[in-house]
C-alpha cells in the first residue's frame, strides 16, 4: 500500500469520526439560539390573549416548562434514536414526515438547477477560454458577473413576469397542475415518479413547473462556473502539455474539449458539491418566489413560528448533508486529482 | 464519461426546450381549472392542522366548516344561530348551568360510523383533554359533556356563559368519529379528517387540498363536484395564478394593491369580485402602566388624533371600514362611539385635552408606537399617523413607529414593553362577548396598580375596572338578549371613557372568482361555504 492511499485513508477516517462531532456542535448551537431568540411556541400558537392557566397547561404538554438543561438531554437522547421529534404548529406531525414530504421537491429542483448551470456555465467559460480577448470572451465574463450580482429574487420575479404572466409560457409557481393527479409517490421526485409510474402526462406537466424555478436559480448560478472554467482553462491552455500536444497537430477544439477542460474541471467538482451542498438547504429564495413546496420554504415558515423540533429536526438534516458532501467532495478530489497531499 | 456528460447536457437542453415550447398546447397541462365541473381556488393560508381539537387558524376553520357539521351553525347570509347537528336551539337550566340539547338522528360519518350523542360527547371531551391550541376555550367553561340519550347531549357549564351556543357554533367544535380518533393529550391527527359535513378529505397535501363531496350527506348537497384548494407562497403568485385564468377563485391573502388592480379590472378581466366585512377588528392598545398613557386624558388625546379616513384613503385605498368601537359594524348593538366622542383627527380637541395633561411645545409627548414587522399593512399605518399627527401637533407630540417580530411582540406584550401597539383581533367565535371580554376584563388588579393577572395583562393595556369586570359578568350570565345588549352598551361607552384601546379599522373580505363561477359569497361571520359554489 502506497503511503498516499495510506495517507488518504487516515485523511477519510478522521473527517468521518469528526462529521459527528460537528453536527452535534451545529445542533446544539441550533437549540440554545432558538431558546435565546424572544418569543416561544406557545404564544405563537395561542396568541397573545390567550389565558394564562392554557398557556401553562400547553406549555407543560410540549416540555417546554421543563428546565434547559432536561429539554437538551432529552432531545439530544431522541436524536440518538434518530427520532427528530414532532411538530408544535402541526401536532402529531413528525419531524421526518415534514422532511419526506418536503425534500423530494428541494431535491428535483437543486438538481436540475445543477444541470442548467454546469451546461450553461461550462460551455460559456470553455468557449470564453479558447477564444480569449473576443466579444464573447468579454460577454461571458459580463455574464459571470451579472448572473454573480443579480439578486436571486429580483431576477425570478423578472422571468416570472416576462414568461408565465406575460407570455404564458410557464406556470406561475407551484410543482404540480392542480387539474391532474400527482404521481403515487415512490420516490417524492414527480419527474421520476411519473416515469415509473408510465404516465407522460404526468412527467412533462412536472417538467413544466419544474422549468422556470430550475432556469432561474441555474442561470444565476452558471455565473459562478463560467468565470471558474474560464480562468482555470486559460490557465491549463498556457500549459506545457497543451502546447506539446498543438505541436502534434490536434485540433484545438480537441484539446480544449478532451485535454484542458479535464484538468480545468477539478477546482470546478468541490464548487459543484458544495453548491449542491448549500442548494438542498438554502434555495428558500427560489422556493418562496415561484410557490415551490421545498424544505427551505418549510423551515423558513417553523422558524417564524418558533416550531423549535421542526426548525431543529430540518437543520440537522441539513447539517448532515452537508457533512456527507464535504467528505464525498474531498474524496473524490484526491482520487482525481493525484497531486493533492494529506 | 465523456459521452454521458455530452448525452445528459443535450438531453437537458433538448427537455427544457420541448417543455417550454409545449406550454401552449391543449390541453394546457398547467391550467389549474379543474375539470368537470371541480373548482379551483387558491389561497395563501396555511393549514398547519385538519385536527378540529388543535386547528387555531382561520383557514383549518374554514375547512373544518365545509368537512364538518357542529351543533348550530349560521344561517347563510344572516348571523342568525340555526340548529345544524342539533334539532333545536338548546334548552338551559334556571341557573343558565346546564345545556340540554336534542340531535339529528340519521347522520353519518365520511367513514360510514354513525353520529349520535356519544360521539358528540367523546368530541367535546377530546377537544378539552387533548389540549390543543383552543382547547381552553370549553375546557374554561365546561364541566362536563355527556351523552343523556341515544341521541340528547347535556354539557354542564362551570359557572354562566350566555353566549355559549355560538361558542358551539366554533369550527373545532366538530364532531369527529370515536373509532378513529384517540383522546388523550397531544393525539392529534394533522393531516387527516373524517366528519359529517358536504365534503370529504381526498388529499391533503403542503401545496394542495381536495375535497370531494360527501354521498352520504345528510343535508343539502354540493353544488359542484368537488373542490381543489392550491396553498400559494406569496400574494403575487396568488395575484398572478389569478389573473391569468389558473385559477376559479382566489381568496385570501392579497396587498391592497393587488385589490384594486382586480377591481378594477374585473370588468376587462372577466371575474367577479365578491366584498364583504369581516369579523377581525384592528385597534391600537395603549399601555396604561406606562408614562404619560396613565394619565386618561393622554388617552383621550391619542383617541382625536386619529384620523380614520385619512388612513383608509392612504394605506387601504378605500378598502377598510372604519371601526369605531371593539365590537365590528355588523354587530347590531355597534355604537360607534368613539367617532361621537372623539371624531376623527380632531387635533384642536386633542391639543386641549393634551395642554390639560400638561403636555405642550416645552413637554412634549413622544408616542412610541410598536407594531409586527411582518405587517406592511401596519407599517404604512404607522408611519401615516406618524405624518398626519407630527403635522398637526407639530413640537406638542413625536410619534415614534418601532417594529418587532410578531413571535417576540406577543411574548412581551404582557410585560408592559410596549407604550402602545397596533393589533388585530380574529374572533373565535361570534358574540359580542368575544370582542369585550379579552379586552376588558382582569381577574387581579385595581385602578392604581393596572391589571396585575388577567385578559387585559394579557393583551398589553393593563386596564382594570371594577365596572367593566361587573357588566361582563353579568351579561355573561344574561339569557334575555335586549338586557344582554343594553350591558354590552354600558361596556362600549366604558370603553370610549378609559380609553385602553382605540378602534382603527375594520378589513373588508375580497373574493375573486371568474365568470363561470356562481355563488360564491362570503358570510357574515366570516365563514366561506364551498359547498355553495357552482361552476
Amino acid at each position: 500500500m502506497s503511503s498516499r492511499s495510506t495517507a488518504l485513508r487516515y485523511y477519510i477516517l478522521s473527517r468521518v469520526l469528526f462529521a459527528p462531532l460537528m453536527i452535534l456542535t451545529i445542533t446544539s448551537l441550533i437549540f440554545l439560539l432558538l431558546r435565546a431568540t424572544p418569543g416561544d411556541p406557545v404564544d405563537v400558537l395561542l396568541g397573545p390573549r390567550a389565558p394564562e392557566s392554557a398557556r401553562e397547561a400547553l406549555r407543560t404538554q410540549l416540555g417546554l416548562d421543563l428546565p434547559l438543561g432536561v429539554q437538551y438531554l432529552h432531545y439530544l437522547g431522541t436524536l440518538l434514536r434518530f427520532d427528530l421529534g414532532t411538530s408544535l404548529t402541526s401536532q402529531g406531525q413528525s419531524v421526518w414526515e415534514i422532511i419526506g414530504q418536503h425534500f423530494p421537491a428541494t431535491v428535483e429542483l437543486t438538481v436540475l438547477s445543477m444541470v442548467v448551470a454546469v451546461v450553461v456555465g461550462v460551455t460559456l467559460g470553455a468557449i470564453a477560454a479558447a477564444k480569449p480577448n473576443t466579444a464573447f470572451d468579454v460577454g461571458s465574463r459580463l455574464f459571470g458577473i451579472i448572473t454573480y450580482a443579480v439578486p436571486m429574487y429580483w431576477f425570478g420575479m423578472i422571468l416570472q413576469l416576462v414568461f408565465a404572466v406575460q407570455l404564458q409560457w410557464f406556470p406561475i409557481g407551484s410543482r404540480f397542475p392542480l387539474s391532474l393527479q400527482p404521481p403515487p409517490q415512490l420516490t417524492g421526485l414527480y419527474v421520476i415518479d411519473s416515469l415509473l409510474n408510465g404516465n407522460l402526462e404526468q412527467f412533462f406537466a412536472s417538467l413544466y413547473h419544474l422549468a422556470l424555478p430550475s432556469l432561474t436559480l441555474g442561470i444565476l448560478l452558471s455565473g459562478i462556473f463560467e468565470r471558474m472554467v474560464r480562468v482555470n482553462l486559460k490557465q491549463t491552455l498556457k500549459s506545457d502539455y497543451v502546447e506539446a500536444a498543438r505541436a502534434r497537430g490536434i485540433p484545438e477544439a480537441r484539446i480544449v474539449v478532451a485535454h484542458a477542460l479535464k484538468n480545468a474541471m477539478i477546482p470546478v467538482i468541490t464548487v459543484l458539491g458544495l453548491t449542491i451542498a448549500s442548494l438542498l438547504g438554502g434555495a428558500v429564495l427560489t422556493e418562496v418566489t415561484f410557490s415551490w413546496p421545498g424544505l427551505a420554504n418549510r423551515l423558513y415558515e417553523a422558524i417564524s413560528a418558533r416550531d423549535y423540533p421542526v426548525v431543529q429536526g430540518i437543520m440537522v438534516f441539513f447539517a448532515v448533508i452537508v457533512a456527507i458532501a464535504s467528505i464525498a467532495i474531498d474524496i473524490l478530489n484526491a482520487y482525481i486529482d493525484p497531486r493533492i497531499r494529506y | 464519461m465523456n459521452r454521458f456528460v455530452k448525452f445528459l447536457s443535450l438531453f437537458s437542453l433538448c427537455l427544457l426546450l420541448g417543455v417550454s415550447c409545449g406550454g401552449q398546447r391543449s390541453p394546457n397541462p398547467t391550467s389549474n381549472i379543474g375539470s368537470a365541473g371541480r373548482v379551483t381556488m387558491g389561497t395563501t393560508l396555511k393549514a398547519t392542522t385538519l385536527d378540529p381539537a388543535d386547528a387555531y387558524q382561520l383557514f383549518p376553520g374554514i375547512l373544518l366548516s365545509n368537512m364538518g357539521d357542529r351543533l348550530y351553525a349560521y344561517k347563510p347570509g344572516t348571523t342568525e344561530l340555526v340548529p345544524q347537528l342539533a334539532t333545536a336551539l338548546p334548552k338551559v337550566s334556571a341557573d343558565g348551568l346546564t345545556y340540554t340539547i336534542p340531535l339529528r338522528t340519521g347522520v353519518t360519518f365520511h367513514d360510514g360510523s354513525p353520529f349520535n350523542a356519544a360521539a358528540m360527547a367523546f368530541s367535546i371531551n377530546r377537544f378539552m383533554t387533548n389540549n390543543g391550541a383552543p382547547a381552553f376555550l370549553l375546557s374554561e367553561k365546561v364541566a362536563s359533556a355527556k351523552a343523556s340519550a341515544a341521541n340528547e347531549l347535556t354539557i354542564v357549564l362551570k359557572e354562566p356563559f350566555a353566549a355559549f351556543p355560538a361558542l358551539l357554533a366554533f369550527s373545532g367544535v366538530t364532531p369527529v368519529p370515536p373509532k378513529a380518533y384517540e383522546s388523550g393529550a397531544g393525539k392529534f391527527k394533522p393531516t387527516t379528517f373524517i366528519g359529517t359535513g358536504p365534503y370529504k378529505l381526498a388529499q391533503f397535501s403542503p401545496t394542495s387540498i381536495r375535497l370531494d363531496p360527501y354521498a352520504g350527506y345528510w343535508g343539502e348537497k354540493p353544488a359542484n363536484k368537488g373542490i381543489d384548494i392550491q396553498i400559494i407562497s406569496s400574494p403575487a403568485n396568488l395575484f398572478n395564478t389569478f389573473k391569468t385564468k389558473g385559477l376559479d377563485i382566489a381568496y385570501q391573502t392579497l396587498d391592497p394593491d393587488q385589490i384594486r388592480s382586480l377591481v378594477d379590472g374585473a370588468k376587462r378581466g372577466g371575474w367577479q369580485v365578491v366584498e364583504a366585512g369581516t369579523t377581525s377588528t384592528n385597534f391600537m392598545t395603549l399601555n396604561m402602566k406606562s408614562k404619560p398613557l396613565e394619565n386618561v386624558k393622554v388617552r383621550q388625546a391619542i383617541a382625536a388624533m386619529v384620523d380614520r379616513n385619512l388612513l383608509n384613503q392612504r394605506v387601504f385605498q378605500g378598502q377598510a371600514e372604519l371601526l369605531y368601537s371593539l365590537l365590528p359594524k355588523n354587530f347590531p348593538l355597534y355604537k360607534p362611539i368613539f367617532k361621537d366622542k372623539y371624531g376623527d383627527g380632531d387635533f384642536v380637541k386633542a391639543k386641549a385635552l393634551l395642554a390639560e395633561a400638561g403636555i405642550n411645545q416645552s413637554n412634549p409627548l413622544n408616542l412610541e408606537i410598536w407594531y409586527s414587522s411582518n405587517s406592511t399593512v401596519r407599517n404604512l399605518v404607522a408611519t401615516t399617523l406618524k405624518a398626519s399627527i407630527e403635522q398637526n401637533l407639530k413640537g406638542i407630540v413625536n410619534v415614534i413607529p418601532n417594529t418587532i417580530e410578531s413571535a417576540s411582540l406577543f411574548a412581551n406584550l404582557d410585560k408592559g414593553t410596549y407604550p402602545s401597539t397596533l393589533l388585530d383581533w380574529y374572533p373565535d367565535f361570534y358574540d359580542a362577548d368575544t370582542y369585550i371580554q379579552p379586552f376588558m376584563a382582569c381577574d387581579k388588579g385595581s385602578v392604581a396598580r393596572g391589571c396585575e393577572k388577567g385578559q387585559s395583562q394579557l393583551g398589553g393595556s393593563f386596564y382594570f375596572s371594577d365596572r367593566a369586570n361587573e357588566l361582563i359578568k353579568q351579561q355573561r350570565a344574561e339569557q334575555k338578549p335586549e338586557a344582554r345588549n343594553a350591558l354590552f352598551i354600558k361596556l362600549q361607552d366604558l370603553l370610549a371613557e378609559d380609553v385602553p384601546y382605540i378602534p382603527l379599522w375594520q378589513n373588508k373580505d375580497y373574493v375573486f372568482a371568474q365568470s363561470t363561477v356562481q355563488g360564491v359569497a362570503i358570510q357574515p361571520t366570516q365563514q366561506f361555504l364551498l359547498w355553495q359554489i357552482k361552476k
